[in-house]
């Protein structure tokens, strides 16, 4: 072996050392276990989740590891793909628990995936913080192991909708939803409570969600005139709500849309016809006492060459966020774990976090606008970085 | 009942099931001469769509231009597809008669390796892009530019296919075998010749559908198996291998599917078009404008 051959095996050596973060470790890594949705109905919402992660880990290792309870390990990931399947993740899980035997693990993307694990943390006593699942339901899911941090909770989103609506003077409303299970839920919330604030319902209708022309639907719209036409919509047909509103040429001026544009993909697909669309929220980098909230923007830009998903990146960069924490605190110990995070208050990129039961009660529930090339908290006034505007162009 | 005389009903109508009729042709051309079940038709839109998208991301090149590219894209995979799988399979006639069946599973199988490959390639986020998205009105209708152009290609290529086959040497031979593949082999078709042609013709099509899709919605890796079904059902109730027959029914899909939700409601969209097709199933098997000769 010559001089050159041996340094050429020291620079290897010093790679395969140094991965992801450049400095030699000296402990063993964390591994930290999940499933996400690589196929399948989610896999097209799966890698806002994804990404966030990746972020996460690449961050934590560029800054020597995570600390657990004092001492800094890089963070290795134990990834499957649950084909978009909640029984599939439930065997993964258990799998990365009992046979992988992680020492942490994060969620999977989507309510129903969230909710089958719910029994599975339970019996193993193994604790993770929930990211992408909302669902009045969650309440009933037994607290311990499980923690959601998100406020957009249907039976909230409903009410707070309502008193935005009527702070901005709508005194009837057309709600097109599609039937899928957040829509519908919403839905069963929204009904009542516009009644109870004496809003006129003008047109109601489901359509499925693969639905390829709205053009009846939004005729009828038109024709009512509401004040406000509120889109239950998921993704594909944001935006073909979006679009075809801009055909048909919708006159309301408060216009809200479910899922769909806090995605990178939604302002690229219908251009200026977003501007102003009101969506679903809690999260904006441009909320200035969040510190960590435009680093997160930022970094998250330059490393996907995309805006991070304003819901679920958020959400589940927060979860990565409070696990962090409360492993720094309590190790990887699950008992001490679970005590940690279900009384600490966490320092996330969207402001205190705290859980009572499976709650976050510390983030309001809150509304999005896009305005412009930015995505702006404009509900409720306690954490909103614009004022509202009304809509008046497609 | 003034919405249902409005033009803008009829011209979404239109749109609707030319696409509809576009995808099942490109199908049916592929069922009707070699008897194989493409699954993953569905999954050759989706090649066209990405091609559309990186055409104009990476080289700004028109969607027009995508047209061209995604025809080429698709024309080559159909004839890898021929000659790496089937041509072997078809020129056995113990192989062929069992072909039908499987075909079924190895369209299968291209289906979810051509969703991963573009999912490990392209990610699996949804992706899109703006192209000609001013809304021009005439009178009481407004169309969006894209929506002119989807229905304007669509149309185009139905006829000029629908025309190949009924006055072109080269597409009476396809119908000939379509009709009656043992009659053409012995007056002397180029059986080889001709279903290299079909298949290469049948997912050039789908792919050019698919640059169609991508102006006007946002695209991604698992965005095909709705078009595969919908255009199963266009060519159920046309008749199985009926070419023409097949674009009357992506039509009457069409219209079905946009003045259906208008006289009842948008809840009743997939009653509506599965309620109609299984009735059809029952009372004309043969489909809508089938003879009964035509399917085997």
């Amino acid at each position: 072996m010559n001089r050159r051959h041996l340094i050429a095996g020291a620079v290897l050596a010093a790679a395969s050392f140094g991965l992801g973060g450049g400095a030699a470790w000296a402990a063993d890594p964390v591994r930290i276990g999940f499933s996400i949705a690589k196929t399948g109905l989610f896999a097209d919402a799966a890698p806002s989740q994804l990404n966030a992660y990746e972020l996460w880990r690449e961050q934590v290792n560029a800054a020597g590891g995570l600390d657990v309870a004092g001492t800094k390990r890089p963070v290795e990931f134990v990834q499957y793909d649950d084909q978009s399947n909640p029984g599939q993740a439930v065997r993964i899980y258990e799998k990365l628990i009992t046979d992988d035997k992680v020492d942490l693990i994060l969620a999977p993307w989507g309510t129903p995936h969230h909710f089958a694990l719910a029994p599975v943390l339970e019996k193993y006593k193994f604790p993770m913080v929930g990211n992408s699942a909302a669902s009045a339901q969650l309440r009933d899911i037994k607290p311990g192991y499980i923690w959601f941090p998100t406020s957009a909770i249907p039976d909230k989103i409903a009410p707070e909708l309502v008193a935005m609506m009527k702070a901005n003077k709508v005194t009837s409303v057309a709600i097109l939803s599609s039937v899928l299970p957040f829509s519908k839920e919403i839905k069963t919330f929204l009904l009542p409570a516009l009644k109870k604030e004496g809003i006129e319902v003008k047109v109601n209708e489901e359509y499925p969600p693969t639905t390829k022309d709205m053009t009846a639907m939004l005729t009828a719209v038109k024709k009512a005139k509401p004040d406000a036409t509120i889109a239950l919509s998921y993704p594909s047909d944001s935006v073909l709500f979006a679009k075809q509103a801009k055909e048909i040429g919708i006159e309301s001026q408060f216009d809200f849309v479910l899922v769909g544009p806090t995605m990178d993909f939604y302002q690229k697909v219908v251009g200026a016809s977003a501007n102003n669309i009101v969506t679903v929220g809690h999260w904006s980098p441009y909320r200035a006492d969040w510190t960590k909230a435009k680093p997160f923007y930022d970094a998250y830009v330059k490393k996907f060459n995309e805006i991070p998903d304003h819901l679920d990146s958020a959400l589940a960069y927060i979860s990565c966020e409070i696990l962090q924490q409360a492993v720094a605190k309590a190790g990887l110990d699950k008992e001490k774990l679970r005590e940690v995070i279900s009384t600490t208050t966490f320092d996330t990129i969207n402001g205190p976090v705290k859980f009572q039961g499976v709650e976050n009660v510390a983030t309001p529930t809150a509304f999005l606008q896009v305005q412009g090339d930015k995505i702006e908290l404009v509900w409720p006034a306690s954490i909103a970085t614009a004022a509202y505007r009304p809509k008046t162009s497609w | 009942m003034d919405v249902l005389l409005s033009g803008q009903l009829l011209f979404a109508a239109l749109i609707t099931g030319a696409l509809y009729a576009l995808i099942a042709l490109g199908l049916n051309l592929v069922y009707g001469t070699m008897r194989l079940l493409n699954v993953a038709h569905g999954d050759l839109v989706m090649i066209g769509a990405y091609v559309a998208f990186w055409g104009l991301t990476l080289f700004g090149l028109s969607p027009v231009v995508g047209l061209v590219l995604a025809a080429a894209a698709g024309a080559l995979l159909g004839w890898l597809t021929y000659l790496g799988l089937f041509r072997r399979l078809l020129a056995s006639p113990q192989l062929m008669r069992r072909l039908e069946g499987n075909s079924l599973l190895l369209f299968f199988g291209i289906s979810v390796i051509l969703q991963n490959l573009a999912s490990l390639a392209f990610t699996a986020s949804a992706r899109g892009y703006q192209f000609m998205d001013q809304v021009y009105r005439f009178g009481d209708v407004a169309l969006t530019g894209n929506r002119i152009f989807v229905l304007v290609v669509a149309v185009a290529i139905c006829a000029a296919v629908y025309l190949l086959l009924r006055f072109h040497v080269f597409g009476l031979a396809i119908k000939a075998l379509i009709e009656r593949r043992d009659a053409a082999l012995i007056v002397g078709v180029d059986i080889d010749r001709v279903q290299l042609a079909a298949i290469c013709l049948g997912f050039a099509i789908a792919a050019i559908a698919g640059v169609l899709v991508s102006t006007t919605e946002q695209i991604s890796p698992f965005m095909g198996f709705p078009f595969t079904i919908s255009a199963f059902v266009v060519i159920i109730l046309g008749g199985l291998g009926n070419i023409s027959a097949g674009l009357v029914a992506g039509l009457l899909l069409g219209v079905l599917e946009v003045y259906g939700v208008a006289l009842t409601s948008a809840a009743y969209r997939s009653v509506l078009i599965y309620g109609v097709f299984i009735a059809i199933l029952l009372v004309r098997p043969q489909g809508l404008l089938g003879r009964g000769s035509v399917v085997r």
